[in-house]
């Protein structure tokens, strides 16, 4: 709700006034390296883990972990637990164990060099199930149709009030232009090029695949403003119409977090400063502290949140034909119109295409070529991007225990 | 020199013959005119009067006189009349207008002799003051009209006398402000006030008065001033002078006046500044002269002298105007036609004003013409605007009326783009004045005016913000030497943001503020040296300082109400405008201000010495209604001197101290409609500043060059900064987000105005700095670690130039330029992954610029012909607005979107805009 109050977005009157939003490549100017913590401990019993990292340049492709560093967690009552690295940056502590009510926690860190970190103490907040998730086919508030996960969770103490989400979705893929056949060379050599049809192995699976994907935005809600600690119809994921993932069959698993005020607002301060800015006024960005810190130097950047959680999770399945009955699926997620490459091109350089195609290993065989065509080709064989003939390119052909038809 | 000897010989034959009249006679006249009344006289006795007829109108006198001696029936009957007489030996009765016949010479006249060369010298330096009308050659020889002013009174031997009137618009019969009125040869003068009024004070004798105003037509009338008196001028506005772009209305006043910091904008003369989208724009005008900026383009609100944008008083006809923009800030709230005058006083601000620490912008309303019905509009592609004078009492009372609206609504909606179609976005403001001269001692003023926008960006919410006052003023004058205006202003700005998206979550916030302020205002002139100015004035806020509520019945949200706040803020002012020697005139000022903060109202209350946050809260304790929470106050100094280095050149300094007890709460790097204003209470102190500044003034070649450089040195503390990330609406513990910090600021400013002659303009350069600082002991309420860093605004070197070239009586081009260093901002100083999604981590603040902005406007004006009998006068604006399509980046801000960083830079205009606007008078 209070996102909604989240003034002003890009697009007002752009064409109007002439003004322009545009995208520009970020170059680092001076660069700072600050320790990243990633710890999220949770009540569930298992063994929990603390990624370490440190940023890093725009002109890098990832962020360098932060290794051989000491890290424990202690209680209240002086327990504690400790963590080893079992890969480079993340820290799994060396016995499974589960934030307990009416305790708290505190995280310290020996970096490699000798900079020690610790956290505030930290309570575990109350636990509370979410309720039930629900589906809907809605228009959003761009205006764009499609189908909303929206959450319920009620906590009738009226204790837990912040709650954070996380969704893991998984659907199903149908290459569109399956065939049970592939192409292959049998000549590359001009002018006797040549190729052949073989069948598939049957226990290949090509054509249905899942494929999982975990969120990565920050979905935050609390209940302050209400007279109930209910979480009603709470949006966690839209997916737009258009979008290929809810095709055929699609699963959410979402995690309900509760969490405590301080994390609450470090992830909505985070969530609003990298959010969509504004054509006419923009939030003051500037670095914020979360409640780690390090002993030596108080004035060093710590990025990241020492978060004490308790969870709770459920799973929804839909159907695309449970919104859009009879109506035409979303756009695949690439073009799948084929190309039909002649198997020799005589006079312009002599060469076969065909053969060119195939061993590129950008397409997959779809078919005979029905509509000879001077653009797309007039050769005898339909080829496609291959995602659009092998659903492993994007998922797994492996059913996922979970899933239910 | 001939002739004057001979009339100085032809009044000593009348010096000679002194006698002593003692003839006593018993007449009574009722309703006769004053010949009649003299010819009785002549019947009683054996007197012949000598006069000219037309001196007297067809006043009726009545008397009735028993054994009276004949000078005091004479006395009598030209009590109220400018005549003079004298008796002469052989029973002749000369009456005079004006003046005496002298029955002797003043003392040491004669010494001189016939040698004597009366000049204004002369005037200024004698002891006794007879006026001789020596020079009426002049006003033979040529057209020049004479008037004589007051009756010569034999006791009175003031040097000097107080000549007061209007200056009326002869086809309007409305007071015209800011013309001045010159002395010539005498290097004084002064200028009118809002109303047309003028007072000067003459030597005795002749004085050339001149009377200039760009757009108005010159004039020169010989005055001869034997008396206190007064003289209405009617002028004709000149068509021919109309190009002219910006009037300071006293030539001189630039190097005279002595306030450092005041600039005046006549929006008369601002039409052919090249316009943006064809809105006249006096505030957007106000930003091309040195110490005035906004943080870019489409940023509401003025940074002055690297003051915050909370820190100026826009007053329009002395109510308050909390949000002076539309759109955004594209256009601002301010009607350009039904606006007169602009005084915007950035440095020594003058001791009647207060609470606000940087500028005062002093807006008028124009009167309305109490004449003839009359009009002016425009029609521009984005709004169109309409003025109607009409006169309700011919000669004392009219009413204006002005509205302006957008169609820009319907430009959305009949662009293409699909994605606009949902955005919504209009505006409007109408402004009334209703002005009466009740008499010569009264004038009353009502001014009302209201303002509204409206967008959306989603279809499911709707964003509202208005602006709303009302304003009496009662000017009376008692007499001479006292004046006095009794005002009462009320004003209130609100804004509400509706949420509907028919779920259960609809809801409506809304925030607003009002006040009423009552203020009296006194002038007391007390002699030629003292000029005080004293008051006192009052002001109730009160703020809702934010409410959400469910829109239909079936929304879960709960009903929030921010309790009200509510203050009262009241001061006494006295300052004197002294004039210590001829070439030193101090201005002196002092305010005494204080603020209370009222109950009800829970206040909490924080441990000391550590962040205020909801485990440091240890109390709250309730006041009860109109108890006072917590006071503040302090005398506010405003001192400024000129000192005349030569005539044309002065140099002033001024120091002055301000309170401010409002402020508003702000995250964004540039202002939003949606920032709420809130009130000081005991975690809340006001903010203050200090100033000192010092400037020279030097105008040549006939005052048509005009050339001030002024330095200033600002310190402020107290003022409102926020934690990174905070929620600022609806925020019940709002003291808990707040930083206060200091401010520091200097810069010095060049002006160059070139005010006559066919090319004419501006060009202003200000080298300035504006600093912040947040520290603490506590790292959470530190920013930069306690140093000071550049505020958002900081824009070191500013230039701007605007010309105005006059090619023929109907075509002018006009050309603005800019170029501004670019304004800090907090760049990333890299990246992070966290939770499976990338973000920045920023700089300290505002660390680094955007690249530095300019841009060149152009226009074309084109008058209708000035033939008088059309019926009406038009004018047409072509302008390009930067034409040079430089792409200025208003911003740069980074997102995470699909889990990656990515990086944009907004501009408002980043390509030539063209606009036309049609603007008609009748």
């Amino acid at each position: 709700m209070k996102n909604k109050i989240n003034i002003i977005s890009i697009l007002l009157l752009t064409l109007f006034i002439n003004s322009c939003v545009e995208p520009f490549e970020i170059q680092t100017e001076t660069f700072e390296s600050a320790l990243v913590i990633e710890a999220t401990i949770t009540n569930e019993f298992k063994t929990q883990e603390i990624v370490l990292s440190r940023t890093f340049t725009f002109e890098e492709d990832g962020p360098s972990p932060e290794t051989n560093a000491t890290v424990k967690i202690i209680d209240d009552q002086q327990v504690q637990y400790a963590f080893q690295e079992t890969s480079p940056g993340a820290y799994v502590s060396t016995t499974e164990f589960a934030a307990q009510p009416n305790r708290s926690y505190e995280l310290s860190i020996t970096t490699s060099n000798g900079s020690v970190y610790r956290s505030f103490t930290t309570a575990t907040p109350p636990a509370t199930q979410i309720e039930q998730l629900s589906v809907d086919r809605i228009t959003n508030d761009d205006e764009v149709n499609g189908v909303a996960v929206f959450v319920d969770s009620y906590d009738p103490t009226g204790n837990s009030k912040y709650y954070r989400y996380e969704y893991e979705e998984t659907f199903k893929i149908i290459a569109p232009r399956y065939s049970e056949f592939n192409i292959i060379v049998t000549n590359d050599e001009f002018p006797d090029c040549d190729v052949a049809l073989v069948e598939k192995p049957s226990d290949l699976e090509e054509r249905t695949c899942y494929r999982t994907q975990i969120s990565s935005e920050i979905i935050v809600t609390n209940t302050n403003g209400l007279s109930e600690d209910r979480v009603d119809d709470f949006q966690v994921r839209f997916i737009p119409r258009s979008s290929y993932i809810m095709s055929h069959r699609y699963s959410a698993l979402v995690k309900q977090y509760v969490t405590s005020r301080e994390a609450y607002v470090f992830y909505e301060t985070l969530r609003d400063l990298s959010g969509s800015g504004s054509l006419f006024s923009q939030s003051q960005p500037g670095f914020f502290s979360g409640n780690v810190f390090s002993e030596g130097n108080p004035d060093e950047k710590v990025l990241g949140y020492f978060d004490v959680a308790t969870v709770s999770t459920s799973r929804i399945f839909f159907n695309y034909d449970d919104f859009y009955a009879g109506q035409p699926l979303p756009p695949y997620i690439v073009d799948c119109s084929p190309i039909a490459p002649p198997i020799l091109t005589n006079g312009m350089g002599d060469a076969c295409p065909l053969i060119s195609a195939i061993k590129s290993g950008f397409y997959k065989y779809a078919g005979p070529n029905n509509d000879p065509d001077p653009v797309l080709g007039e050769g005898d064989f339909d080829l496609v991007i291959k995602a659009c003939g092998d659903c492993t390119e994007l998922g797994s052909n492996v059913v996922p225990d979970f899933w239910e038809e | 020199m001939r002739k004057f000897l001979a009339i100085v010989l032809l009044f000593s034959f009348h010096w000679v013959i002194a006698q002593e009249n003692t003839t006593k006679i018993t007449v009574s006249f009722t309703n006769v005119s004053i010949p009649d009344a003299l010819s009785s006289i002549e019947q009683k006795t054996d007197y012949k009067f000598y006069y000219i007829e037309d001196w007297f109108d067809n006043k009726l006198i009545s008397g009735s006189f028993q054994d009276t001696s004949v000078s005091d029936i004479l006395d009598a009957i030209f009590k109220e009349t400018v005549i003079n007489y004298f008796v002469s030996a052989d029973g002749k009765i000369i009456l005079t207008q004006n003046n005496l016949i002298y029955d002797k010479l003043p003392e040491g006249f004669l010494d001189e002799g016939v040698q004597v060369v009366v000049d204004d010298e002369e005037y200024e330096s004698d002891k006794v003051n007879p006026v001789f009308n020596n020079q009426e050659k002049s006003a033979r020889n040529s057209e020049i009209e004479t008037i004589r002013i007051g009756k010569e009174n034999r006791n009175n031997n003031n040097k000097r006398f107080l000549l007061s009137g209007y200056i009326r618009d002869v086809k309007t019969g409305r007071g015209l402000p800011d013309v001045a009125i010159i002395v010539k040869d005498r290097n004084t003068g002064t200028s009118t006030d809002g109303n047309g009024y003028y007072e000067i004070s003459l030597p005795a004798g002749l004085n050339v008065l001149q009377t200039k105003s760009l757009g108005l037509e010159n004039s020169e009338k010989n005055v001869i001033i034997y008396n206190n008196g007064r003289l209405d001028i009617e002028l004709d506005e000149d068509y021919e002078e109309l190009d002219a772009i910006l009037l300071e209305a006293n030539k001189d006043s630039n190097v005279k006046e002595a306030n450092t910091g005041v600039t005046n904008i006549n929006v008369k003369e601002i039409k052919n500044i090249p316009l943006v989208l064809g809105e006249r724009d006096i505030l957007k005008v106000a930003t091309t002269l040195p110490g005035i900026t906004t943080a870019g383009e489409g940023a509401s609100g003025y940074n002055v002298r690297g003051g915050k944008t909370d820190q100026n008083l826009i007053l329009l006809d002395d109510a308050v105007i909390y949000n002076p923009s539309h759109f955004f800030g594209i256009f601002s709230a301010i009607n350009p036609f039904t606006s007169g005058d602009v005084n915007i006083y950035k440095g020594n601000i003058p001791a009647e004003y207060g609470g606000r620490l940087s500028s005062v912008f002093d807006i008028e309303t124009k009167e309305a013409n109490v004449e003839k019905f009359s009009g002016e509009g425009a029609i521009g592609p984005v709004t169109s605007n309409l003025v109607l004078e009409v006169p309700l009492v011919k000669e004392k009372a009219g009413l204006l009326v002005g509205g302006r609206t957008t169609y820009s609504n319907w430009i959305l909606r009949s662009l293409d783009e699909e994605s606009l179609k949902k955005s919504k976005a209009s505006f409007f403001d109408i402004v009334a004045k209703y002005n009466h001269k009740i008499d010569d001692k009264n004038d009353l003023k009502v001014t009302g005016y209201y303002s509204k926008d409206e967008f959306s960006i989603t279809s499911d919410s709707i964003y509202g913000y208005s602006n709303r006052l009302g304003s009496l003023r009662w000017d009376h004058k008692f007499n001479d030497k006292n004046r006095g205006s009794l005002i009462i202003a009320n004003s209130q700005y609100k804004f509400n943001i509706d949420y509907e998206a028919s779920s259960d979550n609809d809801f409506k916030i809304g925030y607003d503020i009002n006040e009423t302020e009552l203020k009296l205002i006194l002038k007391y002139i007390l002699s030629d040296k003292h000029k005080f100015d004293y008051g006192v004035s009052g002001k109730l806020y009160n703020v809702n300082p934010g409410t959400i509520e469910p829109i239909n019945s079936g929304s879960i949200i709960d009903e929030l109400t921010i309790p009200k706040e509510k203050a009262l803020e009241a001061a006494v002012f006295l300052s004197d405008e002294f004039t210590v020697s001829e070439k030193l005139l101090l201005n002196a000022g002092i305010r005494y201000s204080f603020y209370s903060a009222l109950g009800p109202a829970d206040q909490r209350v924080y441990q000391e010495g550590v962040p205020k946050n909801e485990s440091s809260l240890i109390d709250t304790v309730e006041y009860g209604n109109n108890e006072s929470i917590e006071t503040y106050g302090g005398p506010e100094v405003r001192v400024s001197g000129r000192y005349f280095i030569t005539e044309s050149f002065s140099v002033k300094a001024s120091y002055n101290n301000t309170y401010q007890y409002i402020h508003t709460l702000s995250n964004n790097t540039t202002v939003s409609p949606t920032d709420t204003w809130k009130l000081s209470d005991s975690n809340i102190k006001p903010q203050e500043a200090n100033q000192y500044s010092l400037g020279f003034y030097k105008n040549f070649d006939d005052d048509a060059y005009e050339l001030s450089v002024e330095g200033y040195y600002k310190k402020s503390k107290n003022i409102l900064d926020f934690k990174v990330g905070s929620q600022l609406l609806l925020n019940e513990t709002i003291e808990t987000e707040v930083l206060q910090g200091d401010g520091k600021s200097y810069g010095v400013e060049f002006l160059l105005r070139k005010t006559k002659g066919k090319l004419n303009g501006w060009l202003g350069y200000s080298y300035s700095r504006s600093y912040n600082r947040l520290d603490s002991e506590f790292r959470e309420e530190r920013v930069n670690n306690g140093e000071y860093f550049p505020s958002n605004y900081d824009k070191p070197h500013d230039i701007s130039m605007v010309a105005n070239y006059k090619l023929t009586r109907r075509f002018s081009v006009s050309a603005n330029f800019v170029y501004q260093t670019g304004r800090p901002i907090t760049y990333p100083v890299g990246t992070y992954n966290y939770n499976g999604a990338e973000y920045v981590l920023y700089s300290d603040r505002n660390q680094f610029r955007i690249p530095d902005y300019y841009r060149l406007d152009l226009s074309i004006n084109i008058e209708g012909n000035h033939k008088l009998n059309k019926l009406a006068h038009s004018f047409w604006n072509i302008s390009v607005y930067n034409v040079l399509g430089r792409n200025n980046p208003y911003s740069v801000f980074f997102v995470t979107e699909g889990g990656e960083v990515k990086a944009f830079q907004s501009s408002i205009f980043s390509r030539p805009i063209p606009t036309i606007t049609y603007n008609f008078k009748f």
